[in-house]
C-alpha cells in the first residue's frame, strides 16, 4: 500500500494498494496498483472486498465466476500488536437466502500468513475461475516486486491441513501458508470447509496449531477453485517501534481491553473459555443443541476442572502479548507436559461437549482436534451435528445417519470423520438445508444459513442482523447476561448503533481481542501508516461497510422473512434459562419493524456499486 | 481517598464514552457507590436489584483480581479500581476514550 500524499480520508485516491488477479483457468496473472475510491477501500478487509463482490451476479457459490478475494487490513503486517489478519471473501455456499442464492461473506484469521503476504508486496489477491488441476499459489518477494506463480498441489492431496502446511514449510522455510484440508478438497460435500493459516508455533512444534478462517465455507470456495494452498514468502519486517506504537502495544498486552483473554497469572480472566463460569450462573451455556437443562453438567468443562487432567498453556500467533490460544497437553504421571491435544476455545469446547451431551473432556478433545485436522469450521460442523443428535433423540424409531444421539462420542467422531472426507453430503450442507429436508427446521440453530455460535438464541434477538456470523459481526450475543435489559428500545439501539460497529476490526487488520477503542485506532493509523483519519470518519466508514453488507444480502434475495430466529425460541421458551423469555414473536416483529426503519433508509441511500 | 475507576467500553458507552472516573472512597464498595451515585446510568450494571454486586462484574484493584469479599477492602489514595465484565458481548470498543480525571485533576 502506498500513500501518494497524506489526507486519505478526504481523497482516498491518493492511496494505492497492490492487487494481484489470477485467472486460474488461463494461468494468467496480473499485478498492479489500484486507487481507492473511499475510506472503506483504504482500510481494507471486507470494506474493500464487498465492493468488489457487489458488482457480480452470482447464483452458485461454486460457479467459476464467483471470485475469491484474499486481502489484508491496513494494519496487517504493521507493528501494531495483533495486526495479523487475513480476510477471505466470496459468495458463500453456506449462507444462503430463502431464494437459494448465495450471500456475500468474509471470514478472518490471524496467524502470520497475512503479514507475509503484505511483506511480499501484495495487499490483495483475487482468484477468478477454476484451475484445471489442484494447485498451490506461490507468492514471493523480489527486488522487482512480488512474483506469483502456480504449481501442482498433487503431493498435498488428502493430507490434514497442518500436514499440508508442514510439507510446504519444508519447501519454503521463509514463508507462511494458507491451506484447505480434506473437507475443502471435498467442497461439494462439505460447505463449511475452512481455511487454515500457519502460526510460528505450528511451524516450530509440528502440532496442529493453525488459525482458522472458518465461517461461511470459504475453504469450500477455495477448494472449488482447485486451490489447495497459498504460500507467501518474504523477509520479516521488524522495524523499530515508535513511542506511540510501543505505548499502544503495551496497552493491548496489559490493558483492560484484552484482560478477558489473558491468563489469570497475567491478570486476565483466562480466555474465551472463561465464558463458561459466568454464563452457567444463568444456565445459558448451550446443552443438547442449545437447550440448557440447568443440571450443572457444564461445570465439568470449567477450566479449573480440567487443570488436573491436562497441562494448559497460553500461546500466541506472532508477537502478541495476549496469548489467547489455550492449548491443552497431556499431563504426564509426573505432572509434566506431554503431547499436544487440542486448542480449547469456548466455541469448539462447548459445541462438541455439553451441547453434544458429552461431559468427559477426554472424549471431547479428540473431536475438537479431528474437526481441525480435516479443516472444517467447528461452529457449523458441530452445530449441524448437534442438530442431528437432537433429531435422533426426538425420533428414536427413525434416526438418521448413524443414529448418533447426545453423548455418543464414538458415533459423533464417525460423523465428523465422514463429513470431513466428503462421505456425508447431506450433513455437509449445513443445518438450514438439512433441517428443511428433514421437515423440522424449528430447532436448527442457524440464521440465514450460518450456524449459531455457542450462545443461546433465546437471549439474543440480534443474531439475524449479523452479516458474517453471529458473534463476529453483531455484538449483542451476551447482553442479556450482563445487562438484563429486555426492552425494545434497548435492543433497537444495541443492534443499529452499537452491535454493528463490531466489524471495525474486519477492515483494519487487527484482532477483536486487542480491545482498541476508536480513538486509539484512528491515532495509530496516523502513527503507523500515515493515514489522517478522524475517529468519526473511521466509524462512518465502518457503518457504511456494514450497511453495504445488508445491501448485498438484499441483492441476493434476502427479504424480511430471512431475518428471523430459530422457531423454537418463539414457540418453546426454555424454563431452565434464568432470564425472562422475552424473544416472543410479538417482540421480534416489533423489533424488526424498528430495526428496518433505520437500516432500510441507509441501504437505500448507498450509492450503487461501481465496477472496480 | 481519591480512587481512579477504569470502566470497560460497555460501561463507558452509557456515559458518553467516559472510561475513567475519579471518586472519593475508603473501600471498594464505597468507590462503586460513589461511581453509581454520580452516574446513575451505571447502577443496573454494577448492582443487582437486591443491591449486591452484579455477579458478572469482576474487579481488579491495582491489577489484582478481587474475589467477591474484596468489595470490603480498604482503598488508598491513588489506587486504581478496574471493572471488567466477566463476559462482554455487547461492549463497544468504538467509543472515544474520555476521562473525567483529566478534567478534575486539571480543571483548566
Amino acid at each position: 500500500m502506498r500513500i501518494i500524499q497524506n489526507g486519505a480520508a478526504g481523497d482516498p485516491q491518493t492511496v494505492l494498494y497492490q492487487r494481484c488477479t489470477i485467472d486460474l483457468a488461463r494461468d494468467a496473472i496480473d499485478i498492479g496498483d489500484v486507487g481507492c475510491r473511499n475510506l472503506e477501500e483504504v482500510l481494507g478487509g471486507f470494506g474493500r472486498s464487498f465492493q468488489y463482490l457487489a458488482t457480480r451476479d452470482i447464483t452458485d457459490a461454486f460457479a467459476a465466476e464467483n471470485p475469491m478475494v484474499v486481502n489484508t487490513g491496513v494494519l496487517t503486517g504493521s507493528s501494531v500488536m495483533t495486526g495479523l489478519r487475513t480476510y477471505f471473501s466470496s459468495y458463500s455456499p453456506l449462507k444462503v437466502s430463502n431464494t437459494g442464492l448465495p450471500a456475500a461473506m468474509w471470514s478472518a484469521a490471524s496467524g502470520k500468513f497475512g503479514s507475509k503476504l503484505k511483506w511480499a508486496g501484495l495487499d490483495e489477491l483475487i482468484l477468478e475461475n477454476k484451475a484445471e488441476r489442484p494447485v498451490i499459489i506461490v507468492i514471493r518477494e523480489s527486488d522487482d516486486g512480488p512474483k506469483v506463480s502456480l504449481r501442482s498441489a498433487d503431493h498435498l492431496l488428502g493430507k490434514y491441513c497442518h500436514h499440508k502446511i508442514l510439507t510446504l514449510y519444508e519447501e519454503y522455510p521463509n514463508a507462511h501458508f494458507a491451506a484447505i484440508g480434506p473437507a475443502g478438497e471435498h467442497y461439494d460435500a462439505c460447505y463449511y470447509a475452512a481455511i487454515a493459516l500457519s502460526t510460528e508455533n505450528l511451524l516450530k512444534s509440528g502440532d496442529d496449531k493453525c488459525r482458522w478462517a472458518g465461517r461461511g465455507g470459504m475453504g469450500a470456495v477455495l477448494g472449488s477453485k482447485n486451490v489447495i494452498g497459498i504460500v507467501a514468502e518474504a523477509q520479516d519486517r521488524t522495524a523499530p517501534l515508535s513511542a506511540e506504537t510501543r505505548g499502544l502495544n503495551k496497552e493491548i498486552a496489559t490493558g483492560p481491553g484484552s484482560r478477558k483473554f489473558r491468563e489469570k497469572k497475567k491478570g486476565g480472566l483466562g480466555g474465551t473459555w472463561a465464558n463458561y463460569e459466568p454464563l452457567e450462573q444463568f444456565h445459558m451455556v448451550p446443552q443438547n443443541n442449545f437447550r440448557p437443562i440447568g443440571d450443572g453438567t457444564p461445570e465439568l468443562m470449567f477450566r479449573d476442572a480440567l487443570e488436573d487432567a491436562f497441562v494448559i498453556k497460553a500461546e500466541s500467533c506472532y508477537r502478541c502479548g495476549i496469548n489467547c490460544h489455550k492449548n491443552i497437553y497431556e499431563r504426564k504421571a509426573d505432572g509434566s507436559k506431554g503431547e499436544f491435544r487440542a486448542k480449547f476455545d469456548y466455541e469448539p469446547l462447548n459445541l462438541l461437549s455439553t451441547n453434544a451431551g458429552i461431559d468427559d473432556p477426554h472424549e471431547v478433545w479428540p473431536l475438537v482436534a479431528l474437526v481441525d485436522h480435516l479443516g472444517m469450521d467447528t461452529i457449523s460442523c458441530a452445530t449441524t451435528i448437534d442438530y442431528v443428535l437432537d433429531y435422533n433423540a426426538r425420533h428414536p424409531e427413525a434416526p438418521v445417519f448413524n443414529g448418533a444421539t447426545f453423548g455418543d462420542a464414538d458415533k459423533i467422531r464417525e460423523l465428523i470423520e465422514q463429513v470431513g472426507t466428503g462421505q456425508l453430503p447431506e450433513l455437509g450442507q449445513g443445518s438450514k438445508r438439512l433441517s428443511e429436508q428433514l421437515g423440522e427446521p424449528d430447532y436448527a440453530m442457524q440464521c440465514k444459513g450460518l450456524e449459531l455460535p455457542a450462545y443461546v438464541p433465546d437471549t439474543n434477538p440480534g443474531y439475524p442482523w449479523a452479516i458474517a456470523g453471529g458473534h463476529m459481526s453483531m455484538a449483542t450475543y451476551m447482553l442479556v447476561a450482563i445487562e438484563g435489559d429486555t426492552s425494545l428500545a434497548y435492543w433497537v439501539k444495541a443492534i443499529t448503533e452499537r452491535g454493528l460497529l463490531m466489524v471495525r476490526d474486519d477492515l483494519l487488520g487487527v484482532c477483536k481481542f486487542s480491545g482498541l477503542n476508536a480513538e486509539a485506532a484512528a491515532g495509530i493509523l496516523k502513527d503507523e501508516v500515515g493515514l489522517d483519519v478522524t475517529r468519526d470518519e473511521l466509524l462512518a466508514a465502518v457503518r457504511r461497510a456494514f450497511i453495504r453488507g445488508l445491501w448485498l444480502e438484499r441483492k441476493q434475495g434476502y427479504a424480511r422473512d430471512d431475518y428471523t430466529m430459530p422457531a423454537q425460541v418463539f414457540d418453546s421458551p426454555n424454563p431452565a434459562i434464568k432470564a425472562e423469555p422475552f424473544v416472543t414473536r410479538e417482540f421480534f416483529g416489533a423489533l424488526s419493524d424498528r430495526v428496518w426503519e433505520v437500516f432500510d433508509r441507509e441501504i437505500d441511500s448507498l450509492p450503487p456499486p461501481a465496477a472496480p | 481517598m481519591s480512587v481512579r475507576v477504569r470502566l470497560p467500553a460497555l460501561f463507558a458507552d452509557r456515559i458518553d464514552g467516559v472510561d475513567t472516573v475519579l471518586v472519593e472512597a475508603t473501600t471498594v464498595e464505597s468507590a462503586l457507590r460513589a461511581l453509581t451515585d454520580r452516574h446513575g446510568e451505571l447502577a443496573t450494571l454494577v448492582w443487582t436489584a437486591a443491591g449486591t454486586l452484579n455477579p458478572l462484574v469482576m474487579l481488579f484493584l491495582n491489577d489484582r483480581q478481587l474475589d467477591r469479599s474484596g468489595i470490603d477492602e480498604t482503598v488508598r489514595s491513588g489506587d486504581q479500581l478496574e471493572i471488567i465484565p466477566a463476559i462482554e458481548g455487547g461492549g463497544g470498543r468504538w467509543r472515544s476514550k474520555k476521562s473525567e480525571v483529566r478534567r478534575q485533576v486539571c480543571p483548566q
